[in-house]
């Protein structure tokens, strides 16, 4: 009656949750922000996007193949990369630029130190990276979104001389930290577009409610906690602010860097990213507030308009001293007799 | 009045299995089989191993005890049938692998006889005093009946330098599946009432709580209401504790009503508290006032494999086989044989393990029950999710201290605190990556254990 019976250490059940559905309700947090993207940006978004997932699949399927590992495609992580990465390009990035960002941020930055739950850094800011260095006038060449007609708000002065590429909110506010411009020509309309995506940016980054809806999404799946996106957004906000409060002539209201640029896609989508985000809450906390306060400190005070990319980066980077500091204690204190 | 059942006590960590309880929970407790051998282990409990008492060919009767040791930390063993000893000889035990054990065959003339118990109405239980009820207990050979097996006499014997003042009688049943505890509450309140009070003039305790999980309103209502009758009640009070897994875990349990922590590595009279299960409560009861031995005990029959499952009154010894033999067989094809929970109890490969003082379950799942994760999923790297650190109970970090055992770094685990962890299974039910956090975190602790005293591998 009893045979073929199975031996091995409790728990003998466990929860209906594989990484495979964590990544998928990953991916199903990024379709506000690709609809949005294939919203705006047409038919360009829609290749962008595809071209980075099929390659970065198919960068790890070779690796796999290369080193006679198992394939591991199952647990969607290669799709996961490719969206995020497709999500924080520009709209008229060539195509053939796009495949050599996936083929590096799979291949550098995650096969190489050993596949899924090994890498340090977050793949799709390492491709990015990449792209930057390699292709810096590309990488920063932004279009307006083709819904946007002559009569809408526009971010920046250069829309008047030319009409098909045009600055980012972001770079825009950096000339008015150089006093190029003044802070206050910035007004409401400007940023109600940066909150429906009427604006020129990545194509990812662009719709403020695209981004929130996947990340409530996220919290409520509770496949993200909640600490890193707070700390990020928090710390950015407090460091915009004081900034803010200081001088308001040369820079913008805290409000306008929470809602342009990358940073709440970073803080929902990337940042969060748990193989690269510390493992305890504490860390989590730190990390948060590093990868916030970081962002910040580039856009306000580096030379580059946005630091999303190198702030996720170096919290990557030092995560693993984070997660070594804030150790856990056991519930009833050290153990006294070693 | 209506009694308020719902849980507001808890700890932080923690899961939701599924109950299941649904399967057993309306069974009320029936008399098993009747056996005709049955093989008494000769450590059923944590502490020293007992000794035959008898011989080969020896007869012998039911609750006669036939094992016992002189160490203080040890519960003597007792044969539940008349009959003749046939061999003492190794058994499989789920926990220690093979062991020794007094096989007793049943003499064909004399059936099976079940201990009767009838709690008299003028029961008074300071016609006891705390010294007899200590060595009735000890006589009887009664440990902790929840799942640790460890002696109640050592946890209700007044300690000078440890002196306790809160006894917390546990009725969480916290496991998916088990109903025993349940069902001893609803038929055996007053044996369960009676026990709490000789148990509190033994230790000396002054204030009681009964923990009772709120998916079992019924046991909460069922307490309350024989609290009320008795002289005593009011200091006897039932806290309703949250639905959740390991509620039922000690710690876990004096975290929840009493917000103290027991110290790493220490037990809870240390911060002057008792933990009894309610079996065992129930247990100590027939003990002192009929002298009755712990020879039979409540165990649970269940699963989605089971033909007929239930709630049974069982001789200790008898052979899982046997019971599962009785309760109809398995119905579906069935994948494991649980000693104990899903959660916490052991896949055993021999059917003819016997039955211990702590088995309180015997759980046949199907492949469907354990497939969904650890038969269909691959497994894949740690994510670093961060989930097993969310629910563990104890604060630990079980992907660094597992990961520590799997690359033979032992003393990494160990300053991740490796001894703190309990072993509730929490972190492997939730890690999506499916990795067996548990059982490396177990792993660690024995080769632990082995470096520590230098044994051979
Ligand atoms: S739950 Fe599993 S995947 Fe998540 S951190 Fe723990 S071990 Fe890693
Ligand atoms: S580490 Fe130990 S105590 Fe913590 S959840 Fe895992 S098994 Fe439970």
């Amino acid at each position: 009656m009893l045979k073929d019976i199975r031996v091995s250490c409790s728990p003998h059940i466990s929860e209906r949750l594989s990484t495979c559905s964590v990544m998928i309700d990953v991916i199903i947090g990024l379709v506000p922000a690709m609809a949005a993207a294939g919203y705006y940006f047409h038919i360009r978004a829609l290749v962008l996007i595809a071209t980075c997932v099929i390659f970065s699949v198919a960068t790890e399927w070779l690796c796999n193949a290369i080193r006679k590992k198992p394939n591991s495609l199952d647990d969607f992580s290669a799709v996961v990369t490719g969206i995020i990465l497709a999500l924080s390009l520009p709209p008229n990035l060539p195509v053939w630029a796009a495949v050599i960002g996936s083929v590096f941020s799979v291949a550098i930055g995650k096969m190489v130190f050993g596949g899924l739950g090994a890498n340090i850094f977050n793949p799709a800011m390492v491709g990015r990276t990449f792209l930057t260095a390699s292709f810096g006038v590309l990488m920063t060449s932004w279009t307006v979104p083709a819904t946007v007609d002559a009569g809408m708000p526009k971010i920046a002065p250069e829309n008047v001389v030319n009409a098909r590429t045009q600055a980012t909110p972001l770079a825009w506010s950096k000339r008015a930290i150089k006093s190029e411009l003044g802070a206050k020509e910035y007004n409401e309309e400007h940023f109600k577009a940066t909150f429906t995506g009427e604006v020129g940016g990545c194509l990812g980054e662009t719709s403020v409610i695209a981004l929130l809806i996947g990340g409530l999404y996220l919290l409520i799946r509770r496949t993200i906690n909640f600490h890193i996106p707070l700390a990020v957004l928090l710390s950015a906000f407090v460091f915009a602010a004081v900034f803010y409060l200081v001088d308001s002539s040369a820079y913008v209201q805290p409000f306008f860097h929470l809602s342009s640029g990358a940073l709440l896609l970073c803080a929902f989508f990337i940042a969060t990213d748990p193989v690269t985000a510390p493992l305890t809450r504490r860390g989590m906390w730190i990390f948060g507030v590093g990868t916030g306060t970081l962002t910040m400190l580039i856009r306000i005070v580096g030379e580059y308009p946005e630091g999303v990319m190198f702030a996720v980066l170096l919290m990557n980077a030092v995560t693993p001293l984070i997660d070594r500091f804030c150790k856990r204690i056991p519930r009833g204190g050290k153990p006294s007799t070693k | 009045m209506r009694i308020d059942t719902k849980g507001r006590f808890s700890f932080p960590g923690g899961t939701h299995p599924p109950e299941k309880k649904d399967l057993t929970r309306e069974m009320e407790i029936q008399r098993g089989p009747a056996v005709t051998e049955v093989a008494v282990m000769l450590c059923q409990h944590i502490g020293a191993v007992c000794q035959p008492l008898v011989r080969k060919s020896e007869a012998v009767q039911a609750g006669q005890k036939i094992g016992d040791c002189d160490a203080f930390v040890s519960a003597p063993v007792h044969s539940p049938i008349t009959g003749k000893v046939i061999e003492v000889a190794l058994r499989s035990h789920a926990v220690l692998g093979r062991s020794l054990a007094i096989v007793v065959e049943a003499f064909p003339y004399s059936p099976t006889k079940w201990p009767s118990f009838k709690l008299k109405d003028d029961f008074d239980e300071n016609n006891y005093s705390a010294g007899k009820i200590c060595e009735a207990v000890r006589q009887a050979g009664i440990v902790g009946m929840g799942g640790a097996g460890f002696p109640t006499r050592v946890k209700i014997e007044p300690n000078p330098r440890l002196p306790k003042e809160i006894l917390i009688i546990n009725g969480c049943e916290c496991e998916p599946y088990i109903t025993c505890d349940y069902r001893i509450m609803l038929e055996w309140t007053d044996k369960i009432i009676a026990g709490i009070r000789l148990a509190r003039r033994a230790s000396g305790c002054s204030r009681v709580f009964i923990a009772i999980e709120d998916n079992k309103p019924e046991a909460i209502e069922v307490m309350n209401a024989a609290l009320k009758t008795c002289a005593d009640g009011e200091d006897i009070k039932v806290v309703p504790v949250r639905t959740k897994y390991p509620q039922g875990g000690e710690r876990q349990l004096i975290k929840a009503i009493l917000k103290k922590d027991v110290p790493t590595g220490g037990i809870p009279p240390m911060i002057g508290v008792v933990v009894l299960n309610v079996a065992t409560v129930a247990a100590i009861t027939e003990a002192v006032i009929s002298d009755l031995p712990l020879a039979h005990r409540v165990v649970t029959v269940t699963g989605e494999a089971i033909a007929r499952p239930g709630n049974y009154h069982v001789p200790i010894g008898m052979s899982v086989e046997d019971l599962i033999e009785f309760c109809g067989g398995v119905a579906k094809k069935s994948a494991k044989v649980i000693m104990g929970g899903p959660m916490m109890g052991i896949a055993v490969a021999d059917l003819k393990t016997p039955i211990t003082k702590t088995t309180n379950a015997i759980t046949v799942l199907t492949k469907e029950q354990i497939g969904r994760a650890k038969f269909a999923r691959r497994q894949t790297p740690c994510i670093r999710c961060g989930r097993c650190l969310g629910v563990c109970p104890e604060n630990l970090n079980p992907t660094k201290i597992a990961h520590a055992v799997k690359n033979n770094l032992l003393d990494v685990a160990e300053s991740y605190y490796i001894s703190a962890c309990m072993e509730c299974g929490c972190c492997s039910y939730v890690c999506p990556a499916n990795i067996e956090l548990t059982g490396y975190i177990k792993t660690g602790k024995i080769f632990l254990a082995r470096q520590k005293k230098k044994i051979p591998v």
